[in-house]
């Protein structure tokens, strides 16, 4: 913004004595400069390529996710948004504003305006699919990957049919909540009529690490729980446990990935009243390092068979940390890509928060068998209860001159 | 509710009480903005020639970009050799843009760096576009100002009975009347709206009021009428009201309407719809609120179906998707008709409709909204 100039705003106004007719000087200025495709500005993640960004990206501090119902029936107006939305989410991802201008004194600006300034903050923006858009409405049920289905039930979880489903899915991820909420907003505001909003959920602080780059944040009850989280340098591993391959019935989602979102709630002011040993049995990891109970320091190997003097495993049977281990779900692994949460607190007083699950995988199976092991046995399930969430298909990202959705409605 | 500043152009300000809230009538409502556009600038090494070289007058937005171009980094616009507006630091590859309301007049487009440094470029008259040329929507603002009339009329007569009944200590047939009067009031809200205190004692809540003993006007009777049931003391409050409505016909007479105005009016109605009928608030006691709703929405429809013949010339795809929308919202509706209806409104008691009726309610009187916003500055 530092283009337009101090001096510029003042002899703008001057022009005023000019012309015969003006009425407001300086209007606007819009002037936020944006990349050369070879070299990108700091803060911005480029929004086309192979795969879409925010999934293997270097996890962003801030999420707003939203999950939209599809209210037209006429499959060429839901085309025409997803091509509207394709070219608003790119310019916002280069911090510039949504497309439409704002010159118009009769006119709503396009853009909501409350980003205009802000660094991009690493912005992505991805878009998913539901089961439920495959229906009769727009022709897709042909189209839909058979493994794209509702999730089955998975005690013991309480989901709010409120906070549940979706025909699409919007994650909006960078270093700046305003910047992930004025997509969502955004994008909001250009369906009106053709989507409407289901749920939504502001993220206020990642509790995972993508990167090797990156540290290992906190969840809400203090723990890492991150460690073990696949890490985009792991290439071979990202290629075989989150991209969807030649596997899949589907042509238009190969190169994408399934996204299972679980809004999950910590029963926080018990899990506070836990004492401190009970709280790292129910992880297996010292609250303090984060390691392993049976190793010194974070990135320590857990040894699941180590046993204590009395002949009882140091990492207890019912332990998170054993239950969703890679070795004990057949080598199962996810991308895990969550967020902290709280939206006050319940009619009853109590804080509502915890954990915005987000998770990235090539079958939705990986996560469907890894969390009903969790479900049986986690000794974590006494302080938290999933509440709401969905499953959705990530097509591969948009290349040039491409619009989201463009394969699978071609 | 709220004042609508400059919203209504009144011709003959006649012995006005501008009082309260600081926003009582204007005598010009925002001009429009002329037609001015987009201007595309390419820096080159050869120039930065202005695409088009001619606009009208109105706000201009200059959209700057620089190819390949590494000798020359910036675009200025000048008008006799002064800086009005520029985009500077635009290194190969960069774009930006900057906005200027500009009026007739020789300007240049300046590129210090390139082979030719100065573009001429030029702004014509403002007039071209004035809505009173266009016949169509000439007709829309005079046919607009006889309805308002024609309601106001209605509405004054309408709360005769009314009051009468409240008066009449006849508690059963008040409660009929009330929605009946109300009906013509809602249609044309934002009209009623630009006479400060006025709205506010004709259509005030509760909560408007700071001291609970101020309460007057509709809302003041319809709490008397289904929460205290009770009308002791209602009949200064009853003669009140009829005399603010009377007065309310009288500035009505005496206003003329843009159609901009009309449009933003249109768009208004909507969202009263969305802030005070989808949720019950303005109804609270008397939960009448679908005949609110639906009055809201024929007011609006009303402004905007005697814009739609102009519009559907200037834009006939956004004429197209308002009207698909106002039927969406008129289809969402139709669960909730019933005949009488509760209290003969021809509705259903609004304290029925489920919380995930209401959001549906909203989605379409949303999208309906957003359309509508759209339409003033095609008009204008």
């Amino acid at each position: 913004m530092s283009s337009v100039s101090r001096r510029s705003l003042l002899t703008g106004i001057g022009a005023l004595g000019v012309g015969a007719v003006g009425v407001g000087g300086l209007v606007a200025a819009d002037a936020a400069g944006s990349a050369a495709p070879t070299a990108p500005a700091p803060q911005i993640v480029p929004f086309r390529g192979q795969r879409q960004a925010g999934i293997v990206t270097q996890q962003q501090d801030r999420l707003t996710f939203a999950a939209f119902d599809v209210v037209t029936r006429n499959r060429s107006e839901l085309v025409e948004l997803l091509r509207t939305w394709t070219a608003a989410a790119e310019s916002m991802t280069r911090g510039q504003q949504v497309p439409g201008g704002a010159s118009q004194l009769q006119a709503p600006p396009a853009d909501t305006g409350e980003a205009a300034g802000l660094k991009p903050g690493n912005l992505t923006v991805t878009i998913g699919f539901g089961p439920s858009l495959f229906d009769d409405r727009f022709g897709l049920a042909a189209k839909r990957p058979a493994l794209l289905r509702p999730l089955p039930k998975l005690p013991p979880e309480d989901l709010d049919p409120h906070y549940t489903g979706g025909d699409l899915c919007v994650q909006a991820c960078a270093d700046d909540p305003q910047v992930t909420f004025h997509v969502i907003r955004n994008l909001a505001r250009l369906g009106a009529g053709t989507v409407v909003l289901r749920w939504m959920q502001l993220g206020f602080g990642r509790t995972a690490s993508t990167s090797s780059a990156q540290a290992t944040q906190r969840n809400l009850m203090g723990f890492k729980d991150g460690t073990r989280n696949l890490r985009a340098e792991q290439a071979e591993l990202i290629d075989q446990h989150v991209w969807v391959g030649a596997e899949t019935d589907q042509p238009w989602l190969r190169g994408g990935s399934y996204l299972v979102a679980r809004r999950i709630r910590m029963f926080i002011e018990t899990w506070d009243r836990d004492y401190l040993g009970d709280q790292q049995n129910v992880f297996g990891r010292y609250k303090g390092s984060g390691a392993p109970l049976t190793g010194v320091s974070e990135f320590d190997t857990p040894d699941f068979a180590a046993r204590d003097a009395e002949g009882g495993l140091v990492i207890p049977e019912d332990a998170h940390v054993r239950l969703a281990a890679p070795e004990h779900n057949n080598g199962t692994r996810l991308l895990r890509r969550g967020y902290s949460f709280t939206d006050g607190i319940d009619p009853t007083g109590n804080l509502l928060g915890g954990l915005f699950f987000i998770a990235f995988m090539r079958s939705p199976e990986q996560f469907i068998s890894v969390q009903r092991k969790l479900g049986e046995s986690d000794a974590l399930n006494e302080y938290i209860q999933h509440i709401g969430g969905g499953l959705f298909a990530c097509p591969p990202g948009v290349g040039a001159g491409q619009h989201w959705g463009q394969s699978l409605f071609a | 509710m709220r004042t609508a500043h400059g919203l209504i152009a009144i011709t003959a300000v006649v012995g006005l009480a501008v009082t309260g809230c600081g926003g009582g009538p204007t005598t010009q409502a925002s001009q429009p903005s002329g037609e001015g556009g987009d201007v595309t600038v390419q820096i080159t090494a050869d120039g930065c020639q202005p695409q088009p070289g001619t606009v009208n007058g109105g706000v201009v937005n200059f959209k700057v970009s620089n190819k390949d171009a590494a000798a020359v980094s910036e675009a200025e616009l000048l008008s006799g050799g002064r800086i009005l507006g520029e985009q500077e630091n635009l290194t190969p590859g960069l774009d930006g843009s900057f906005t200027l309301q500009l009026s007739q007049g020789d300007y240049q487009v300046y590129c210090p760096g390139a082979k030719q440094d100065h573009w001429d470029f030029k702004v014509t008259g403002d007039a071209k576009n004035n809505w009173k040329n266009n016949p169509d929507l000439v007709r829309a603002t005079t046919d607009y100002g006889t309805w308002v009339n024609e309601q106001v009329g209605q509405l004054v007569s309408g709360t005769k009975d009314f009051t009468d009944a409240v008066k009449a200590g006849d508690a059963d047939r008040a409660k009929v009347l009330y929605g009946k009067a109300r009906v013509f009031y809602e249609r044309v809200e934002p009209v009623a709206e630009i006479w400060g205190d006025l709205d506010k004692n004709i259509d005030g809540r509760a909560d408007d009021f700071p001291d609970a003993k101020d309460f007057k006007g509709f809302h003041k009777l319809e709490q008397a009428l289904f929460e205290a049931r009770s009308l002791d003391g209602t009949v200064p409050v009853a003669d009140e009201l009829y005399t603010n409505v009377g007065k309310l016909r009288d500035l009505v007479a005496k206003a003329t309407f843009q159609p901009a105005e009309l449009a933003n009016g249109a768009t208004e109605l909507i969202d009263e719809i969305q802030k005070t009928k989808v949720t019950g608030e303005e109804e609270r006691y008397s939960h009448i609120d679908m005949v609110d709703f639906k009055a809201n929405l024929e007011g609006s429809v009303k402004a905007f179906s005697l814009l739609q013949p102009a519009l559907s010339k200037i834009d006939a795809d956004l004429a197209k998707t308002v009207q698909d929308r106002a039927a969406e919202v008129d289809k969402a509706l139709r669960p909730y008709v019933q005949s009488p209806g509760y209290l003969e409104t021809g509705y259903v008691d609004y304290s029925a409709v489920g919380k995930d009726q209401q959001k549906a309610l909203s989605q379409s009187v949303n999208a309906l909204g957003e359309a509508m916003s759209k339409v003033a500055a095609k008009v204008a």
